[in-house]
């Protein structure tokens, strides 16, 4: 469990950027949303340590991140950046994969496996001697997945991670997510595409100026004016509202519901 | 974060042509090196202090925490001389010299760049003869210097997140740590002046030899005053020292 409790952050003693946020993140899917400068990446940094609370706490599995670095925290909370090709540096997947288990001091052989067990999840396999900067935009964003997979996080962070992917890569993303969440992960997904939430989330918190305005089921986040918050509702829920066909989360629901209607 | 040195104020020295501030740095260099004499080197300075904070608006505190990191380089060019130059004192007293020419020459130059924005300062050089592909190229550097420091935050972040520890184990095994921040960083900075590229030849540049200024500067009549003292204070320095023959000592 993640504990976020009366989370202040204030950046350079000037700019405040969270105002006193609380929050619990247990083994489920929750949306971070809010427009741009609304402190959700601030708020995800405090959860594996890299950002510590100007006041309040934030505590992972009965670790206050203040009192651990990021290195110990990262066994517990993995954070894929939004931008893949940021930490890319190894000359081979194989080895890129292995920084992280490497970092945690494991076994050569427990790195092995792991390295292969996260390939094998993020459909990467076969790709090992592949260089990271010569993949697709998808494969970037699946082999930023399993460097951080590798290290068997029990929380995943997930920066936007189908921004700037074709309909194709975005789904095997979302088809990824779900997956590792039904093995048991906690995942944290920080999003403005209304779509990808729709999709994916159960929970939905919206911060908003660095306030947490709401925090509760996706049914319910939808029926919040979201233009007030510069986000905007899916087409899908308006359409299939309108026919009668009640709260719709994915397309192909929508395409079966319509040989219902007479 | 400091990104850059300059102090944006309304002075008189932020007002003028920045080619008479570039000149008049030069031209006070110069000045420093031609003498040796601890207390008038020491009066120079102070005079370029008084004019910093009097007419640039520059607070001495600020002067202060610019010059700081040379201190301990003008203090080791003062106890140096002692071992070269006999007796002891004579060393230290022409050390001292040396130690506050370093430290007039550093501010001299800072200071043209705390009262000169980086936009005066690149068009001044353009002005004085610099080929235009130099100056932007030295815009550009400039201007990218807070991005490659959000960036190489950003990477940090992203390395950190995966254990990397910065600041774990001796010397070589940090000097080795920053790889994994190292090349995401060349990459991108490879990538962005690729980038950068392709837009400034889609925008043409380079089309015609001659280019036009839509922000330029003009010389007015206080610049050419300025110009005028700066020159008579330069030729006075000369007559100090080569008729007066004051302020200089041979040394060998």
């Amino acid at each position: 469990m993640i504990e976020v409790k009366n989370l202040w952050h204030v950046y350079n003693g000037k700019k405040v950027a969270i105002r006193g946020v609380d929050l619990t993140i247990g083994n489920e899917i929750v949306a971070l949303v809010g427009p741009n400068g609304s402190g959700k990446t601030t708020l995800a940094k405090h959860l594996n340590g890299l950002l510590k609370p100007t006041k309040g706490n934030v505590v992972v599995d009965g670790m206050d991140t203040r009192e651990y670095s990021v290195a110990e925290l990262a066994r517990v909370v993995g954070y894929v950046f939004q931008n893949p090709e940021n930490m890319f540096f190894e000359e081979n997947v194989f080895k890129e994969v292995s920084f992280g288990p490497k970092n945690l001091g494991l076994s050569e052989d427990e790195v092995e496996t792991r390295v292969k067990w996260a390939l094998k999840e993020t459909n990467l396999e076969g790709y090992e001697d592949r260089s990271p900067y010569s993949l697709s935009g998808g494969e970037k964003q699946r082999l930023a997945i399993a460097c951080i997979l590798a290290m068997k996080p029990k929380y995943i962070i997930l920066d936007e991670p189908t921004t700037g992917l074709d309909e194709k890569n975005a789904g095997a993303i979302k088809r990824i997510i779900r997956k590792l969440y039904s093995e048991g992960h906690g995942i944290l997904l920080i999003t403005h595409e209304m779509d990808l939430v729709l999709e994916l989330a159960e929970r939905v918190v919206l911060l908003y100026e660095g306030k947490k305005l709401f925090d509760g089921a996706i049914k319910e986040f939808f029926d919040l004016d979201l233009r007030t918050y510069d986000l905007d509702r899916p087409r899908l829920l308006d359409i299939s509202e309108r026919l009668g066909m009640g709260f719709l989360r994915d397309i192909n629901d929508f395409i079966n519901s319509l040989g219902m209607i007479p | 974060m400091m990104y850059t040195l300059y102090l944006d104020r309304d002075s008189f020295l932020h007002k003028l042509d920045p080619r008479v501030k570039i000149i008049g740095s030069f031209l006070g260099i110069i000045a420093f090196i031609l003498f040796n004499s601890p207390s008038l080197l020491f009066v120079l300075f102070l005079t370029i202090i008084l004019a910093l904070v009097l007419i640039g608006k520059i607070h001495i505190r600020e002067i202060f925490t610019v010059l700081k990191p040379l201190i301990p380089i003008a203090i080791v060019a003062m106890v140096i001389w002692p071992f070269i130059l006999k007796p002891w004192y004579f060393g230290l007293f022409i050390g001292a010299g040396y130690g506050i020419r370093l430290l007039s020459v550093a501010l001299l130059t800072l200071g043209l760049i705390m009262t000169t924005s980086q936009k005066d300062l690149v068009l001044g050089f353009i002005r004085m003869g610099m080929p235009y592909e130099i100056g932007l190229t030295l815009t550009i550097a400039l201007r990218y210097i807070p991005t490659l420091y959000m960036l190489t935050q950003t990477i940090m972040d992203a390395q950190k997140s995966r254990g990397l520890e910065l600041e774990k184990g001796n010397f070589f095994q940090r000097a080795r740590n920053t790889v994994p921040v190292l090349i995401p960083l060349i990459v991108a900075s490879i990538k962005t002046a690729h980038e950068l590229s392709i837009a400034l030849e889609s925008r043409a540049f380079g089309a015609s030899k001659r280019r036009t200024f839509l922000y330029d500067i003009k010389m007015e009549m206080k610049d050419y005053m300025s110009f005028g003292v700066l020159i008579a204070l330069f030729l006075l320095t000369l007559y100090v020292r080569y008729c007066l023959e004051i302020g200089y000592t041979k040394l060998f």
